[in-house]
């Protein structure tokens, strides 16, 4: 069978037989995560082989759709098997006392497949397929506690955000396939000149949509509503990471005009979301402003023009911020909170957790030898080497002496206060999840030169970028830790916990237009309604007038003619008798003076 | 005009005559039907002395009393099965009180 297919079917298919029977939710659903991560190596293991798996299925004429597995996408597809079967793993032990699993791991795989699908689209048309499918499912996952307060507006607005950004990619895709005549990515990426420009920026919108860059970024952090498996899911390998796949696979068609205009959008969401994470008063909205911040440093990558620097870091981050999500949501459940206040000491009562969100933190952060080093001198180097090294490579230190100043923040509420252990349901099975992905964050860092090779593409060894990587990391990390938010922040720190919400915030730039026309649209769909209904009882009226004059007049008539005949019939059967003597006597007198009258006329008028 | 023209008028009407008379004073259907065969015999006396004596070249004449024979079969053929019905259902063709056609 194909590997491609699996991939995707395997965790779709897993789906709808857990919706069937309603029963075993959670073993049904690892079952299908681990076929399709079977499938996913498998296809990974062919890359590295030189072989690129394909899969052509009839869709639009002329225009079919396309699943590939390239290094590229292979590798992604990988990632995103990975991922979301640790996170499993940990949900199974997560979600232990929830009511709902039947819903919740149904939703979950089919947001995998829906990723899978992304990931292995190979054209435009089934990307915006998966890109809309995602959408849907993290809408339906962030909104899976909807009877709490505020869970169905977060949901609401990450769909809105998300897809009032989405317009950007569907305008894209029509110009590259208009420009191109082929839906095919591989071919539609030669597109040059103006179009490409265009087409770039708009592609960027639809990033900074999913990925949650400013000015969009508000979504990311009230989308923390949802379950934590889903959260740690939605932020390190899937929709999050959605727009800045889609951004390092379009990297080869981007003309310097958009790379600059990325590099700028990336920094400056990077600085502004790592200010956000240092005035939270929530481990989790913390972990989400740090998300966009990590996203703004990938789109600082693709703007220096090294992707496969922002795709060694997206690899880095999805493994930890994971592991960062899956460490917070046992504290979580021991303090039944995510606020910081709440959670002060809550790393001491478990210090094996706490122990595995240090390396999460300090891997995030950069310090060697874990894999966030790697990934973020990759991505120093790259903004050193661009045309605008000043810029860019400002933006990316910037966000990484922001990143280990956050970090440290978290990791000093989370250690300094009185524990108090309290037993927690599932915990074997989140640890067992946890474990997974903080190994993953320690050691993926080996594994860059291979991908490197896979890619056939290598990165630029840069010493400078490697000490002023390291000396950002270590410097935050000691600002962080010794040092409140508070104090760190200064005047800007009231504008940071409102996340920098400029003009009354990004709702009045985004939400209330949107949410206006969707009203004017209602009133012009009402005022349409009316008019159709006018028109229908004006038609009503005209049958009424039409059925009377019927009625009355034509039928009138012609029922009196019939009942004339009638009455004119009836006397004329008084003549009939039936006795045949009589009525040949009739006939025989009357021919007789019929033809005497013809006779005496003849020979009068002889 | 021949004399004999004007005989075989002459037995034309008589035949005539007679035909109205029986077909009027009968009441039995089956002798009702034989009045009118004398009143079509008659007619095709007329024609066949008309066609005799006044134009023999003339094959239409010949035509006509064909038909008229055609025609008297199977009026008979019709008649006497009214008959036959009408006397199964009622035991008799007397055509007195037979005034079921009236409706």
């Amino acid at each position: 069978m194909n590997l491609i297919a699996t991939a995707i079917l395997a965790p779709l298919s897993m789906m709808a037989l857990i919706l069937l029977l309603r029963r075993l939710p959670a073993a049904l659903a690892l079952l299908g995560a681990t076929v399709g991560l079977l499938a996913s190596i498998g296809l990974l293991a062919n890359a590295f082989n030189g072989m690129s798996d394909e899969l052509i299925l009839p869709g639009l004429p002329d225009m079919p759709l396309r699943l590939v597995a390239t290094p590229l996408t292979a590798l992604l597809s990988t990632l995103v098997a990975v991922i979301s079967n640790l996170v499993l793993v940990y949900a199974v032990g997560y979600m232990k006392q929830d009511d709902e699993k039947v819903r919740f791991f149904a939703t979950l795989l089919l947001f995998v497949s829906a990723m899978q699908t992304l990931v292995l689209a190979g054209d435009w048309i089934l990307l915006l397929a998966a890109w809309e499918l995602i959408g849907l499912s993290s809408y339906l996952l962030i909104g899976f506690w909807y009877r709490r307060p505020g869970v169905r507006s977060a949901a609401t607005r990450a769909f809105l955000y998300t897809r009032s950004a989405d317009l950007g990619l569907y305008i894209a895709v029509f110009i590259l396939i208009a420009n191109a005549g082929s839906s095919e990515i591989a071919t539609t990426l030669n597109t040059s000149g103006n179009t490409a420009i265009v087409a770039g920026l708009l592609l960027l919108v639809a990033a900074i949509g999913k990925s949650a860059q400013t000015p969009l970024h508000d979504w990311l952090q009230r989308a923390m509503a949802g379950p934590t498996p889903v959260s740690a899911l939605l932020h390190s390998a899937t929709l999050v990471a959605a727009g800045a796949i889609l951004l390092i696979r379009a990297a080869p068609m981007l003309p310097s005009e958009t790379l600059l205009v990325t590099g700028i959008v990336g920094g400056i969401t990077t600085v502004v979301t790592g200010l956000i994470a240092l005035g939270e008063r929530d481990l989790k909205r913390l972990l989400a402003a740090s998300t966009s911040s990590q996203y703004g440093l990938m789109l600082v990558a693709v703007g220096a023009g090294v992707p496969l620097a922002a795709l060694l870091h997206l690899i880095a981050h999805a493994a930890i911020k994971s592991s960062l999500f899956l460490g917070a949501g046992v504290f979580q459940h021991s303090r039944e909170s995510t606020a910081l206040a709440d959670l002060k000491g809550a790393g001491r009562d478990r210090p094996r957790i706490f122990f595995g969100f240090l390396l999460a933190a300090l891997a995030l952060a950069g310090i060697p030898p874990l894999s966030g080093f790697f990934s973020k001198d990759a991505i120093i180097a790259a903004a050193l080497s661009s045309p605008n090294a000043w810029l860019l490579a400002s933006f990316a230190l910037a966000g990484t002496l922001l990143t280990g100043a956050y970090m440290a923040r978290a990791l000093r509420i989370l250690w300094h206060g009185d524990g108090q252990a309290s037993a927690i349901a599932g915990l074997g099975w989140m640890g067992a999840g946890l474990a997974g992905l903080v190994t993953l964050a320690v050691i993926l860092g080996a594994a860059f030169p291979s991908i490197e090779t896979l890619l056939h593409t290598a990165l630029s060894e840069n010493n400078l970028a490697k000490i002023l990587g390291l000396g950002a990391a270590l410097g935050g990390l000691a600002l962080g830790w010794f040092i409140t938010g508070r104090r760190l922040l200064g005047p800007l720190q009231p504008w940071a916990q409102q996340g920098f919400t400029i003009a009354g915030g990004f709702d009045n730039l985004m939400v209330h237009p949107a949410l206006a026309v969707a009203h004017g649209c209602e009133q012009l769909e009402r005022s349409l309604y009316n008019a159709t209904l006018a028109v229908g009882r004006s038609g009503l009226a005209m049958g009424r007038v039409v059925r009377r004059s019927d009625e009355q007049g034509i039928d009138g008539l012609i029922f009196s003619l019939v009942r004339g005949i009638i009455e004119l019939s009836q006397r004329a059967r008084t003549l009939q008798s039936g006795l045949i003597h009589r009525e040949m006597a009739i006939t025989v007198v009357s021919t007789t003076l019929i033809f005497g009258a013809l006779l005496v006329a003849l020979l009068v008028y002889r | 005009m021949s004399i004999e023209l004007l005989l075989a008028l002459i037995t034309g009407a008589a035949l005539f005559g007679v035909g109205i008379y029986g077909a009027l004073s009968q009441t039995n259907l089956v002798m009702i039907m034989m009045g009118v065969e004398l009143m079509l015999a008659a007619a095709m006396v007329n024609l066949v002395a008309f066609w005799r004596y006044l134009h023999p070249d003339n094959p239409a004449g010949q035509m006509f009393v064909l038909i008229i024979m055609t025609v008297m079969a199977i009026e008979m053929a019709v008649g006497f099965g009214i008959a036959i019905a009408r006397f199964r259902a009622i035991g008799s063709v007397e055509m007195e009180e037979a005034a079921e056609l009236k409706e």
